[in-house]
């Protein structure tokens, strides 16, 4: 009867430590908590101004920085022409750089990109659903994500030239 | 609990030829006290039939060890104590989760001072969710599994296998005993007094000059059951973690606006919303003269939908089926499969949606045509008659930047603005423009006429304006509304249900056993109860009057124990 018993003990055990590690584990990193720096990026599913709908996927294999901005928050304007100059700089190198335009219609953040001459790919979130998964709180805010899709540094607050240069260089070294 | 200090290296093999497993302690098969300790004692200690817990070994492994942590009662009674203690430091300061929208980094120090940043650095502002409380919960779940199996299988084993003639010193050291001497064979003896037990209940088997009666064995399951129900309480408690199983949102639902669920492909629309508010004589004596405003009642007239296409395409609207319809007020969500919707709170701050100014020549009033203008999110063009209004700028908070050039101050439509560019008969052939406050209180606080009166260089040709409350759409109210999903829940009341109906086999029923000898006309008489001996002896005492030996209910007290020495 030696055995049986033995492999009914481990079987127990065995379940016990599952259940264990899983609920210790999601109290720990809590299902809907946002990511954090190190971990993998949210995932987002966007319409773009160009009309197509866009997600994170689209961009794997790419270090992406992402800029959440809005037209009435002053440094989120202030930073959108180093976020421009960068993305000529890098946009060749594998780096894309996506603004992710925060409760507002299209035809403001239109005229915005217009005004301003913003290039790169804006993508717009009226219900607030990427800043929900990203846990944004005050803007701009700016996820720089690795190429496999890392979360590198997150950026609170206005982005200058320079700083924001060596942000993308180190994230182009960290694949 | 584990057995004294003293290793218990002893021949397992009883003098009736059985070979015990170690660690028993009285004789599976005859019940012959086998240790020192079970042979010193003047009463046997009748805990699990005297039979070896499944974990006893005499070398155990790595895994015996692990398995024999868990088994120990005095392990679990720690723990118990640990988790107690633990869930009461929870209750200090209020938790975390109890607040809509703190930062806890600041919270605790500005609300509760030192002590509380203390009380959150410790990791004690979530001790619900934190990994030590969790884990020891699980490792209460892991001994109640295991301290359960390891008793309750050998404890099986031992009743179903009972064997009828029991050794004498099992007999006399029982707590109910009896000797006295009986005049006939002892096989007709037992066969004599057989139906008198059966009477009472109990099942009797005999063996020639032997007896074991038995009634309501299952009441020695009821812990094992309260057991089972209390791991379905904590396995749904854990569960609840699940994706899907658990949510408790609080959301914001404008008037005539079918909101998201989210993570869910509901949607709930607030069809209108109802406030009736204290009059001023309803008010207790300390509101009265004060201005406050104290809502009586308060009703969402919700309606739930259920997505079924385009749910996830951005491009499209989604096609909403109704399910159902509820009035929702405090104390009476709507209740849907499940999913709760709880009132909360409410805003009457009304939200502008559409307007449909008319186009109008501001000199003689002649109308053009109108326009309809969605605030949140409007069109590139419009026709009004023979003019055409192109937009160029719209803002939903106008307000100056510090350029002193017009910007967005929030996405909120607080103060929506549009500028367009009006072209038609008798403007400039390049067009006018004009721009346009919706809302009264912004017209007289940015002086619409004097900056438009500035654009066409000087008095407008035209202007926009609502001619009737007809032409305006907008939300009343916002109703706040607490959405909660447990779908755990069943499975916490089934495990309270199993655990009642074990305590109940436990508590209001009692396992009796009753075994008897005869060795030349000597009768020997034991009996075991796990609890009311009162009653116990009263039935045998009444059992014994039937067979005509008058006993006293109270000498059946086995006097070989501590009583001894005062009689």
């Amino acid at each position: 009867m030696g055995k049986s018993k033995k492999s009914v003990q481990i079987v127990i055990l065995l379940a016990i430590i599952l259940i264990g590690v899983y609920a210790v584990a999601t109290v720990v990193f809590g299902s809907d908590e946002v990511p954090k720096v190190g971990q993998k990026a949210a995932d987002f599913e966007l319409q773009g101004m160009d009309g197509n709908v866009h997600t994170m996927s689209e961009y794997e294999g790419k270090a992406r920085v992402i800029n959440f901005w809005g037209t009435y928050c002053p440094p989120c304007v202030r930073e959108m022409p180093a976020l421009q100059a960068q993305w000529e700089k890098w946009s060749s190198q594998g780096v894309e750089i996506i603004g992710i335009n925060v409760g507002e219609n299209k035809m403001t953040v239109e005229n915005f990109v217009a005004q301003t001459g913003v290039k790169f790919p804006i993508l717009m979130d009226p219900k607030r659903n990427a800043v929900a998964s990203f846990g944004v709180g005050p803007m701009p805010t700016t996820f720089f994500v690795t190429a496999s899709g890392k979360i590198d540094h997150i950026r609170i607050g206005e982005l200058d030239l320079n700083t924001l240069d060596k942000q993308i260089e180190q994230l182009v070294n960290a694949k | 609990m584990s057995q004294g200090s003293k290793p218990l290296i002893q021949n397992t093999k009883c003098d009736c030829g059985h070979q015990n497993p170690t660690g028993t302690v009285l004789c599976e098969a005859c019940g012959k006290p086998l240790t020192e300790e079970a042979e010193a004692q003047p009463i046997l200690e009748m805990r699990y039939d005297g039979v070896a817990r499944r974990s006893q070994k005499e070398n155990p492994g790595i895994i015996d060890r692990v398995w024999n942590f868990f088994s120990s009662v005095k392990v679990a009674i720690y723990l118990i104590l640990l988790t107690l203690v633990g869930s009461s430091l929870g209750t200090i300061f209020p938790q975390e989760s109890t607040f809509l929208n703190i930062d806890p980094s600041v919270y605790y120090k500005e609300e509760y001072g030192q002590l509380g940043h203390i009380y959150y650095l410790l990791g004690l502002s979530h001790t619900y969710t934190s990994w030590w409380f969790v884990l020891l919960l699980v490792m209460i779940g892991a001994s109640l599994v295991i301290c359960s199996l390891d008793r309750v299988l050998p404890l099986y084993k031992a009743l179903s296998r009972q064997r009828i003639p029991k050794h004498m010193s099992f007999l006399t050291r029982q707590k109910v005993v009896y000797q006295g001497q009986v005049q006939e064979d002892g096989a007709d003896w037992v066969e004599r007094i057989k139906p008198i037990i059966k009477k009472k209940g109990y099942r009797v088997r005999t063996d020639g000059g032997t007896l074991l009666a038995e009634k309501q064995r299952f009441s020695r399951w009821g812990p094992y059951v309260l057991h089972i129900g209390l791991i379905i309480f904590l396995l749904a408690v854990l569960g609840r973690n699940l994706p899907g199983l658990h949510m408790d949102e609080h959301m914001a639902f404008p008037q005539d606006e079918p909101v998201h669920i989210k993570n869910t492909s509901y949607y709930l629309l607030n069809d209108g919303f109802k406030v009736e508010f204290y009059t001023e004589d309803d008010m207790p004596e300390e509101f009265k003269g004060k201005n406050k405003v104290l809502p009586k009642e308060f009703q969402t007239q919700a309606i739930l939908y259920m997505c079924e296409a385009n749910c996830d395409d951005l491009d499209k609207e989604p096609q909403l089926v109704e399910l159902t319809r509820h009035n929702i007020e405090v104390n009476h969500p709507l209740n849907y499969k499940g999913l709760k919707a709880y009132q909360f709170d409410y805003d009457l701050t009304p939200i502008l949606r559409t307007v449909s100014p008319m186009l109008i020549d501001s000199k003689s009033g002649k109308e053009y045509g109108k326009i309809t203008l969605s605030i949140n999110d409007p069109q590139r063009e419009y026709q009004a008659g023979e003019y055409t209004l192109t937009l160029t700028q719209s803002f939903t908070d106008f307000g100056l930047g510090d350029n002193g050039k017009p910007v967005n101050l929030s996405p909120n439509p607080n103060a929506p603005a549009f500028l367009f560019l009006i072209k038609g008969p008798d403007l400039p052939k390049e067009g006018v423009q004009y721009f346009y406050f919706p809302k009264q209180i912004d017209k007289e606080r940015f002086n619409q006429e004097a900056i438009n009166a500035q654009l066409a260089g000087g008095e407008a040709l035209v202007k926009l304006d609502v001619l009737s409350m007809d032409d305006v759409d907008f939300s009343e109210s916002t109703t706040y509304l607490n959405i909660r999903v447990d779908k755990a829940m069943p499975f916490i009341w089934v495990g309270c249900f199993i655990g009642m109906i074990g305590l109940i086999m436990g508590f209001y029923f009692t396992h009796r056993r009753i075994w008897l000898r005869i060795d030349n006309g000597t009768l020997t008489l034991g009996a075991h109860t796990n609890k009311n001996w009162f009653g116990l002896r009263k039935e045998i005492s009444a059992i014994l009057k039937q067979m005509n030996i008058e006993v006293d209910e109270k000498s059946l007290e086995n006097n070989r124990g501590t009583k001894h020495e005062s009689n």
